[in-house]
């Protein structure tokens, strides 16, 4: 769609960058920082990795001693999950759920600044544990008694104290978070917009808020008793005062459960994204990918126990039960997924690359789950790598991967230039070998007996060979992160080349120019479906499913660029400016999404007889 | 408004920087020496940390590693080994199915020169997926009902318990086994070798779980089991073990410092040579311990806690025994002491373990000169002293 | 690529000619609706410290635990609970007033509110110096003590977290800054004060009559 080209880069007032940067309630800056913040853990977070791999690369090393290992591990749970995933699909969704929903910014823009800079806050109070004798060390997961008292003797010294305290900063920054994503989604959409046109980023950012709403707070209270078992003589988890430990494990996991579907709902938002962009098709099913993420989410709420399958204290078969039932919703993403791409025509850019990275390897970890949800193996393997590779898979090949994809997608709208697709793919390739080299030995050793959080372990028959082959797909994924970090300074350097619309895109980020002026929109285009932009450029074809001709006057080989590479930045053959805005018929219906192929498009005489696919029925 | 002189001053400077370093090396250059770097890093650190290989013994898995849980050797874990092969099938076609597809859509759907502006804008089919809700939903219903089914073989408990119930108390970090129905017999482990529990094979036994402090696992991967060991809670279960052997044990719920190091073997015997085992160690249990030495000089040493002697340096003569008088002063663990090289075979050890509150008197062979360290068996990384014996 | 340099219009284009997007002026409040999402959160919370009451309760031999008779409704507790629901028709009568446009009325009905609302952290006060000095019983007093001081001292927080608020809104008031179709805040404050009524009737049920 045509917009005016303001001057976007007229500086308002007169305040320095910095102040800017320090005091900016605007969502878009916020979300540059929290991406940036979270990306600057994630490089902490990973150089623990590959400590904690050095040290378990072969049998009986002696690199880092128990009270470090126990450390490092604790650590690395924590930052990865709390200071790098949430922080990071915060920051994306931050940036582009106001533009995708057509709003001017966030409902609360100043609570929105505050939940940031409560994020490099807590952090400091985290680590400040190594200047005060210690970090945490009793796991990411902090199981009572260890990290609280029992029999009156207190276990673990003020780096838990530290490390309960920057929780619960990070925590509050999340609720905060969530109430401003959810009031923004219910009473910030353009004119138009209904629920079931929402793009299902922010669907999955949406139920991702309720997620947390509801779940971190249990959290905090869990905290709060583990507080005042620490310092109060509490007995809240001390036998010896009539308190009970697996209620620790009850109430972090009411709270741990969502938490992780809190971590991978927003990688499921991106890749639904990017899917039907790069298929340049409409999304498969549209109506159930929107009640699966609906019932994950509530049924997220009802397996917590699944994790605690070993106490003995849990009723099983309500909880087998249940995690069996959460895989029902997430098959059908994956179906609705390939379909989206059946029929289509696929451009193998980065971000679509990272996407099917996506599906190819978050398939084994959803299975590993469905493996996990039958109890008798799950007392094998529960508490070894079995399940440290499980976690890797839906976190790394999930969660991190769905993270790259959004990078790759979105910084040319943030930042107006395209990244280097060489580079991307030399990522990609990277992390691709480096996750499953990492992470799928550890099934077998998980099924051999290898306990998880071991600082060494013995010469079984086996296990130094798949430990080796396991670091040395961790130093693998550190290696490739270097040409994303490359990519993107050369990026950065050079002029802006991405234009609105780089990649064609569906939904409204694209009507704007990259980066967004200020206030974000000129004006939005009409919103009649799921794709407001493309309908906008496709005008009336977006009802039908039959295959389109070029457009009059082009001959096929003007309608489209040949190679991916030369997508960059160049401007999409046909489409010329003001063509489609003059031509716009939106005529979508409401049904639109449910429609049956017809073919009740008027053909001009001069255009060439649509070719009919087989897969058309 | 511009910006203030020395902002635009420090921008320019790292603009310069960064091009100089850009037009210094060609891409493919800083690639190689990247990667070059990185794998060089590597072996760097893994040669820097040549291991030692010494502190970690004990295989719980001797069998070759393999895509499928280790045979059991267990009655129980026959339940494992029945369902494995059932869900790793579903997995294996599901991952081809899905993979497979994957492959075909690259392959297939590329886009091509000749492709029209955009392909048929499908929303949606409404049979396939409620059929691919339906079969999802069948699978996992079977695989629903097939591990209720299972488990409730594996928890079985008998009506009444067993001849045989030896009940586990795990620690930081050690184990102890008492039998309280074979004359109040007990162990308790030292070292990374723990303790090792003798039971009876073919026939029913009964384990029961405590714990003094913290959360362990009682975990042996050949009986394809674990359960936890919860302060303020017996957890118990019950086995057949069927074949006779020695299968390696470890806790598996993280319990702090010395986690790693909390070993234990089972060995299952023949009912007959259980009986003769329980005879000898009963026999041995109610021997008077030997005289100590006269002549001997005595120290007083005291156990703190997991971490700590007291006092952490002594001093000895040469020549003549040691005796400890050993005070347990740690309410919740056992604790002894033993030193390191003390005999041309290796440490002394002395026996038997101080339960918390108990004192123990300990007689030790005669040391030659020297430095030595002693420490707790049972905690043998985390509670350590320096013993110096002078001529 | 669509951008151009040139201006072009759109057809069907949504303009904005009064600059109210991003303001809502259908449905609930944002200010409001975000109070309400809060309230959710400090209701799971809540929900949390009650789950760990259940847990232990069930987990116990015996409950309320030998020793602790003397933790009774009557009379303090019935007499806090009576203040705090009587509260929540004060507040409430604000909101109506100020609905009407009444603020002299507002004005009055938070005053009352407020002096409640303090009575109610005073007597809690008073109680547990009675407990600790009469009883020895303290938050160390096994999980029992533990739970009660833990579930009724974040309640009594969370009341003073409403009295604060109540104050502020008090202080806008007494400047005229409500009106009966701007009045935003006082909503929003008199739904926490609700939440926060309703809670301690929950707490008051189980700690005091479900025992």
């Amino acid at each position: 769609m045509a917009t005016t080209t303001l001057a976007p880069r007229t500086a308002v007032y007169g305040r320095s960058r910095v102040y800017e940067w320090l005091t900016t309630t605007d969502h878009k800056k916020i979300g540059v920082l929290y991406i940036t913040t979270a990306f600057g853990f994630f490089i902490l977070g990973g150089i623990m990795a590959l400590l904690i791999r050095t040290q378990l690369a072969v049998p009986g090393l002696d690199f880092v001693d128990a009270a470090t290992y126990n450390q490092l591990f604790t650590m690395h749970g924590t930052t990865m999950i709390f200071f790098f995933v949430m922080p990071m699909t915060t920051g994306l969704a931050n940036y582009i759920v106001p533009l995708q929903i057509g709003a001017a910014d966030m409902a609360f823009p100043r609570i929105n600044a505050l939940s940031y800079w409560m994020v490099p806050l807590s952090g400091l109070l985290l680590y400040s544990g190594y200047a005060f004798g210690g970090a945490a060390n009793a796991g990411w997961t902090g199981y009572a008694p260890l990290s609280g008292v029992s029999g009156g003797r207190l276990f673990e010294g003020v780096g838990i104290d530290l490390w309960i305290a920057g929780l619960v900063l990070v925590g509050t920054s999340s609720i905060l978070g969530a109430i401003n994503f959810i009031a923004t989604i219910f009473k910030m959409r353009a004119p138009g917009l209904t629920l079931m046109r929402m793009p299902l980023f922010v669907w999955n950012t949406l139920v991702t808020s309720v997620l947390l709403l509801f779940a971190v707070p249990v959290l905090t209270a869990g905290f709060v008793m583990l507080f005042i078992d620490r310092h109060y003589g509490g007995g809240f988890f001390d036998p010896a005062l009539g308190g009970n430990p697996v209620l620790w494990q009850h109430v972090f996991w009411f709270f741990g459960h969502p938490e992780v579907y809190i971590l991978i709902l927003p990688a499921f938002g991106i890749v639904t994204e990017i899917l039907p962009v790069f298929s340049r098709k409409p999304l498969f099913g549209y109506k159930a990918f929107v009640f699966a993420t609906a019932s994950i989410g509530a049924l997220g709420f009802s397996v917590w126990a699944h994790h605690m399958f070993t106490t003995g204290a849990v009723f099983l078969p309500f909880f087998s039960f249940f995690t069996f039932l959460i895989a029902v919703p997430t098959g059908i993403k994956f179906f609705n997924w390939l379909g989206t791409m059946w029929g289509g025509q696929l451009r193998f850019s980065t971000p679509l690359l990272f996407a099917l990275g996506f599906i190819s390897l978050f398939l084994i970890g959803g299975l590993d789950g469905a493996f996990l949800a039958v109890v008798p193996f799950d007392f094998h393997v529960q508490d070894t790598y079995w399940v440290v590779s499980h976690l890797h898979y839906v976190l790394v090949a999930g969660s991190v991967f769905g993270i790259f994809a959004a990078l790759y997608y979105w910084f040319p709208k943030i930042t107006g230039r395209m990244l280097h697709e060489g580079l991307g793919k030399v990522h990609w390739l990277g992390m691709f070998v480096g996750t499953n080299l990492a992470f799928f030995p550890q099934h077998l050793l998980g099924l051999d007996g290898m306990p998880r959080r071991i600082v060494h372990y013995a010469d079984n028959p086996g296990w130094g060979p798949l430990n080796f082959l396991s670091t040395v797909g961790a130093f693998t994924i550190a290696a490739s992160i270097l040409p994303f970090l490359w990519n993107v300074v050369i990026s950065l350097r050079k002029a802006p080349d991405a234009g609105d619309d780089p990649w064609d895109g569906n939904t409204l980020e694209w009507a704007t120019t990259s980066p967004p002026p200020a206030y974000n929109f000129d004006s939005l285009p009409p919103v009649r479906s799921e794709r407001p932009l493309f309908d906008l450029k496709h005008g009336a074809v977006a009802a039908h499913a039959v295959a389109i001709p070029a457009a009059a006057g082009e001959t096929h080989e003007e309608t489209r660029a040949d190679a991916p590479e030369e997508m960059l930045g160049e401007p999409i053959e046909g489409h010329e400016a003001g063509q489609i805005a003059a031509e716009a018929q939106p005529g979508v219906s409401e049904a639109a999404p449910d429609a049956t192929p017809h073919d009740a498009r008027p053909k001009a005489d001069d255009e060439p007889t649509p070719r009919r696919r087989k897969s058309d029925k | 408004m511009l910006a203030a002189p020395a902002n635009t001053q420090l921008r320019e400077f790292f603009r310069t920087l960064l091009g100089y370093l850009t037009r210094l090396t060609s891409r493919r250059v800083l690639w190689s020496a990247l990667l070059a770097g990185a794998l060089g890093a590597v072996a760097l650190v893994l040669a820097a940390c040549a291991g030692t290989g010494q502190n970690v013994t004990n295989i719980t898995n001797p069998n070759p590693v393999s895509w499928f849980p280790p045979v059991p050797v267990t009655e129980q874990g026959d339940q494992v080994t029945g369902i494995y092969p059932l869900i790793f099938a579903v997995a294996v076609a599901v991952f081809v199915l899905v993979e497979g597809l994957l492959v075909i859509i690259a392959l297939r759907f590329r886009r091509r020169s000749s492709d029209p502006d955009l392909p048929a804008q499908m929303h949606g089919n409404n049979l396939l997926e409620v059929t691919w809700t339906l079969i999802p939903a069948l699978i996992v219903a079977f695989l629903f009902w097939q591990t209720v089914d299972r488990l409730a073989k594996i928890q079985h408990l008998s009506d009444s318990p067993p001849a045989v119930v030896v009940e586990v108390t795990g620690f930081q970090w050690q184990w102890t086994f008492d039998y309280p129905n074979q004359g109040a017999l007990s162990f308790t482990g030292s070292g990374t070798t723990g303790p090792e529990m003798v039971v009876p094979a073919s026939e029913p036994i009964r384990i029961r779980l405590h714990s003094r402090d913290v959360i362990h696992s009682f975990y042996v991967p050949l009986f394809n089991y674990k359960l936890d060991v919860i302060p303020g809670r017996t957890n118990e279960f019950e086995i057949t073990i069927d074949e006779p052997g020695t299968y390696g044990g470890q806790c598996a719920e993280f319990c702090g410092l010395s986690h790693a190091d909390m070993f234990f073997t089972v060995r299952a015997v023949a009912r007959a040579e259980f009986d003769q085992w329980v005879t000898e160690q009963q026999a041995a249990a109610s021997q008077t311990p030997a005289p100590l030495p006269s002549g001997g000089q005595t120290l007083t040493l005291n156990a703190v806690s997991v971490t700590a002697f007291d006092p952490a340096t002594l001093t000895a003569k040469a020549g003549q025994p040691i005796v400890f008088d050993f005070h347990n002063l740690d309410t919740t663990n056992p604790h002894n002491v033993a030193i390191e090289n003390a005999t041309p075979e290796g440490a002394w050890v002395g026996t038997p373990i101080a339960n918390p509150g108990q004192t123990a008197s300990y007689s030790t062979p005669p040391l030659q000169a020297g430095t030595y360290t002693y420490f707790c068996a049972v905690h043998p990384t985390t509670m350590r002293g320096t013993l110096t014996v002078q001529p | 690529m669509i951008a151009s340099a040139e201006v072009v219009t759109v057809p069907n284009a949504q303009v904005d000619p009064h600059g109210e997007a991003g303001h809502a002026e259908t449905g609930i409040n944002t200010a409001l609706l975000g109070m309400l999402l809060f309230i959710g959160s400090e209701l799971m919370f809540f929900a949390g410290l009650f789950a760990a009451y259940f847990n232990s309760r069930a987990a116990a031999p015996q409950w309320p635990p030998e020793g602790v008779d003397f933790i009774n409704a009557a009379p303090l507790p019935l007499i806090v609970t009576g203040i705090l629901v009587t509260s929540s028709f004060t507040m409430q009568w604000a909101v109506w007033r100020i609905r009407k446009g009444d603020r002299a009325g507002m004005n009055r009905a938070i005053v009352v509110t407020l002096v409640l609302g303090i009575v109610f952290l005073f007597l809690q006060v008073y109680d547990y110096n009675e407990l600790v000095t009469e009883h020895g019983f303290g938050i160390n007093s096994g999980i029992y003590g533990t739970l009660f001081y833990t579930l009724t001292g974040f309640h009594g927080a969370h009341v003073f977290g409403g009295v604060v608020g109540m104050s502020v809104v008090l202080l806008r008031g007494l400047s005229g800054q409500f009106s009966a179709r701007h009045h935003v805040a006082v909503e929003a404050v008199s739904a926490y004060w609700h939440f926060v009524d309703v809670v301690w009737i929950g707490l008051f049920t189980t700690i005091y009559l479900l025992k």
